[in-house]
């Protein structure tokens, strides 16, 4: 017969205000075969561990409930306890009597009963349970990254650092990210790039990173430490080995006119294009869609520039399969267009832009070389208004976050006006001022102050143009709701930040959870920041909410810490609660008839195919097996399995049957 | 008739296969005969009265896996061959699938997309017995229809002649013979026989091809092959699959797929 120690919690008072712990662990004593059952104020504490310790050895026990709390926290704690005396650690159960019972309910009778039950299930279960062995799986030490912003150059950098591999694939020719765009960056308004370059080569020179631009994640199976990614290199049309990015095929390109994505929508590029001067890799990819070659089959004057033949034509996209234990999404964010605003004129207006736009505006390497002129006539702007909180905190237009980084950059966007402008006016119209971050609101104060920037506080209900002015109609609610109508030469919209385009189509392949927003979801919302649901997989940056440059970096780190420490170890331990098909003594050798139909059930492909053969190499059956690194124990191959096969490991038919039929017979 | 004889002597006597299952008259109507030389092959016969699933042979393991062998099969038990094909029971290299279309020709198959293609052209229709009961029972409300089951149910001695006769009741350990946990009750009696056929019902969804044969054998006559038959006519079209034409697509109520046409469930 079975000896179970049950051991009931007070928890504090948490349990025992409204459960009569005695007569819990009273009644539960009387049960058949129960050897030893009482209760105490903290289990989990050092001599409630010690009561256990000392029952397993005293009685001899073949098996422990211990009821408490939810088996989250502490069912490791005293699963630890159990081993230390010797006892496999799985068959330690825990009874939820915190949040299943007492938490929920009245102080009662019926309350104490309900813990009786809960108590009488785990001992009915834990008579079933057999010992199990943990299960170890390889992990391999390389890292993906996926995104080439600054989250991605850091996070990747900060790995390639401890020793180990990193792969960063990018979908862009070149890294570099939003950051690149970036004129100056607050508080310190230094260059964007000149602090971003340096690293940009790093990760290019570092023999420890493996960069992939211009490409994109297929697919990913498999489970943290043994990931399968499939990576397609889309068809750059220039071979890099031979190209020496002397960039003549640049010049001599004749479609000129196609939008500049670096320099967002104000400047021109040509279809064969590097999208920057400081680009890593700094060569040039053909742009297919605007190719004069690939759409009318005819020009082909790169080829005859180029001097060492590094044109391609019929190159096609490559998939290439990279095998990592530990994935990192940076994949950042995007900003709302101009033509998200009815109010502000549909992006029709020119001399309209976004807070984006600005930047390239300003910075040196920008379409006016760092002068502020008006996109429309070129016309250096007088009047200037910003409009922050464009979108963002606005349920009406469905982005009810805070953006978080736009009460900063338009405090520097103003500030770098003034500095260029100095007979300049620039009005910015706010919401509130959130600058909360090391020396931000002194920032903010000294564009008020020192660059003397008109903050309006109040909305902007419309902009129109009008005799080549931009009336801004808007209204200053700290003067009693006066209206305010300003004429503006330009007007720069702080756009909301939105998650990147693809992110949910990449989420799903990852199946990582995202917010209704779209932007990847972290584990935990304090205390695990940078992991995702799915192990193995880490954020960083702006792909998991709008984020400034020292936040994304420190993000950054911290899942490249998470990464190298899943590396410190060669093998993962992962919990026995797998799938098993069983075995059986000749001539049956299992009960599976290989139907398969859990095969098409499972979603992890954890089911594989066993040929069972006899001595003589003849096929006597086909049988399902499963493979315990891909299993997740959802158990759905369990409920489907007709013949009763396949059971989950600490959780078989058996037990949980036991469970259920403990209730049923009282 | 005669050439499916011709070519059963021929292929027993060439030795590519070692058996010919087939029917041949009985005493009151045709039974299946385990042809093994080209002398028996004369008994043959082929007709509409020829319902046996012979099917259910084909996956014993005194035949799997070892020779080569023909099965002659009308439509209900191509659709029965097709669906254990789909669930990885029967290997394409030692069977050979023989039947008569409606020409009087003879027709050979090996692969399931041969018997796929040929099961295409037929439609699976009620028959007029199927259609008499179907409707009165389609047409009770859900208090009739659980009383009229149970008294059906309550005659049930658990003889097991359905299961014997189901083509798809290939398991070597059924779920009434797992005791650990006892799942079914295993003694007649009116909810224990209502347990085992509503187990029955769940692990046919999807699978069953409505060939009846679980009706036919059973001895006190309980119309059981409806309740697995309209199961199949109700789930079929929700999920985009073709009643009596098996796919190899997964089971429908196993997998999940981003463009699954079960609008109904959204």
């Amino acid at each position: 017969m079975s000896k179970i120690g049950v051991f009931i919690c007070h928890c504090g008072e948490n349990i025992s205000a409204t459960v009569d712990v005695e007569r819990v662990a009273r009644e539960i004593g009387g049960m058949e075969g129960v050897a030893h059952a009482i209760d105490y104020k903290y289990m989990c504490s050092d001599p409630g561990q010690t009561f256990i310790k000392e029952a397993v050895k005293k009685y001899g026990l073949d098996g422990v409930v211990v009821g408490a709390c939810s088996p989250r926290m502490h069912e490791p704690t005293f699963r630890r306890a159990c081993a230390e005396a010797g006892l496999n650690p799985y068959l330690c159960e825990m009874a939820n009597l915190r949040e299943h019972c007492s938490w929920v309910h009245e102080k009662s009778e019926e309350t104490t009963e309900k813990a009786i039950d809960l108590v009488k299930m785990l001992v009915e279960k834990v008579k079933k349970n057999k010992p199990l062995d943990s299960i170890k799986v390889p992990v391999t030490k390389k890292a993906l990254v996926i995104g080439g912003g600054i989250a991605g150059i850091q996070a990747s950098l900060d790995i390639a650092n401890t020793g180990h591999k990193v792969i960063l694939v990018e979908r862009d020719p070149s890294i570099g990210g939003h950051m690149s765009q970036l004129s100056e960056t607050f508080p310190t308004l230094d260059c964007s790039q000149c602090i971003l370059t340096p690293r940009m080569v790093e990760v290019a020179q570092h023999p420890n990173i493996k960069l992939y631009t211009y490409a994109e994640l297929e697919s990913l199976e498999g489970f943290i430490g043994n990931f399968k990614a499939k990576i397609r290199l889309k068809a750059k049309s220039v071979n890099y080995s031979t190209c020496t990015g002397c960039g003549a095929c640049i010049q001599k390109c004749p479609v000129k006119k196609i939008p500049s994505e670096f320099n967002a929508g104000l400047g021109t590029r040509t279809a064969i294009y590097v999208p920057f001067p400081q680009a890593v890799p700094n060569k040039p990819v053909i742009d297919r869609v605007n190719c004069n070659y690939y759409k009318r089959g005819a020009c082909k004057i790169c080829e005859k520039t180029c001097q060492v033949g590094s044109i391609e034509w019929d190159k096609e996209d490559e998939i290439i399969t990279e095998e990592v234990g530990a994935v990192v999404l940076a994949t950042g964010f995007d900003v709302k267009g101009t033509d998200f605003f009815p109010e502000y004129g549909y992006g029709q207006y020119k001399d309209v832009l976004t807070g984006l736009q600005f930047e390239r505006l300003a910075s040196a390497s920008g379409p006016t070389f760092g002068e502020i002129r008006r996109p429309s006539d070129g016309a250096v702007p007088k009047k200037i208004v910003f409009i922050a909180c464009a979108g963002s905190r606005d349920p009406a237009k469905g982005i009810p976050y805070c953006s978080k980084i736009c009460c900063m950059y338009t405090a520097k966007h103003a500030m770098l006006y003034q500095h260029k402008v100095h007979d300049g006016e620039s009005t910015v119209f706010y919401m509130d001022i959130r600058a909360g971050g090391k020396n931000y609101e002194e920032f903010v104060r000294r564009a008020i102050e020192e660059d003397t920037v008109n903050y309006v506080r109040g909305r902007v209900a419309r902009v129109y143009e009008k005799n080549g002015k931009l009336i801004v109609k808007g209204v200053d609610t700290l003067l009693g709701g006066e209206q305010v109508e300003i004429e503006a030469d330009m007007v720069v919209l702080a756009t909301a930040g939105v998650a990147n385009c693809g992110s949910e189509q990449l989420a799903q392949k990852l199946h990582v959870s995202y917010d209704p927003y779209h932007f990847f979801a972290e584990a935990h919302p304090k205390l695990k920041p940078v992991e995702t649901n799915t192990a193995g997989i880490y954020l960083a940056g702006a792909c998991q909410a709008p984020k400034d440059i020292p936040e994304t970096v420190g993000m950054a780190s911290g899942a490249a810490v998470k990464v190298a420490a899943l590396f410190s170890n060669d093998e993962l331990v992962r919990e026995p609660v797998v799938a098993v098909v069983n075995r059986l003594a000749p001539p049956l050798y299992s009960t599976c008839v290989g139907c398969f139909m859990c095969e098409t059930a499972c979603p992890y492909n954890a089911i594989e195919h066993e040929e069972i053969k006899g001595r003589d190499g003849s096929l006597i059956r086909n049988s399902a097996r499963v493979n315990q690194g891909l299993c997740q124990g959802c158990g759905t191959c369990v409920a489907f399995c007709r013949s009763k096969s396949i059971d989950i490991q600490g959780y078989t038919n058996e037990q949980v049957y036991a469970e259920v039929m403990s209730l049923l017979n009282d | 008739m005669k050439k499916l004889r011709e070519r059963a002597a021929e292929l027993l006597s060439q030795g590519v296969v070692s058996l010919v299952l087939g029917y041949e008259e009985g005493t009151k109507r045709p039974r299946p005969l385990f042809c093994r030389n080209s002398v028996n092959a004369e008994k043959l016969i082929f007709d509409s009265r020829c319902i046996h699933n012979l099917a259910v042979y084909i996956t014993k393991k005194e035949l799997v896996g070892k020779e080569r062998f023909a099965v002659t099969a009308p439509i209900s038990t191509l659709r029965s061959i097709m669906q254990l094909f789909v669930e990885n029971q029967l290997n394409e290299e030692k069977l050979l699938v023989l039947t008569v279309d409606l020409n009087g020709e003879l027709r050979e198959f090996t692969t399931f997309d041969e018997i796929a293609a040929y099961v295409a052209q037929f439609e699976l229709k009620r028959g007029e017995r199927e259609q008499e009961l179907l409707s009165k029972i389609e047409g009770m409300t859900r208090e009739e229809r659980w009383k009229f089951w149970m008294e059906e149910m309550s005659h049930c001695f658990k003889c097991y002649a359905c299961r014997s006769a189901c083509p798809l009741c290939y398991c070597s350990k059924c779920v009434v013979e797992v005791n650990r946990p006892q799942w079914i009750n295993p003694w007649p009696a009116p909810l224990a026989n209502m347990e085992w056929h509503i187990n029955r019902a769940m692990h046919m969804v999807g699978r069953c091809t409505a060939c009846g044969a679980c009706g036919d054998a059973c001895p006190i006559g309980i119309p059981i092959d409806l309740i697995t038959r309209k199961m199949m006519e109700d789930m079929a079209p929700e999920f985009g699959y073709i009643p009596g034409q098996p796919a190899k697509q997964g089971n429908a109520l196993s997998t999940w797929k981003l463009d699954d046409r079960e609008q109904f469930i959204r």
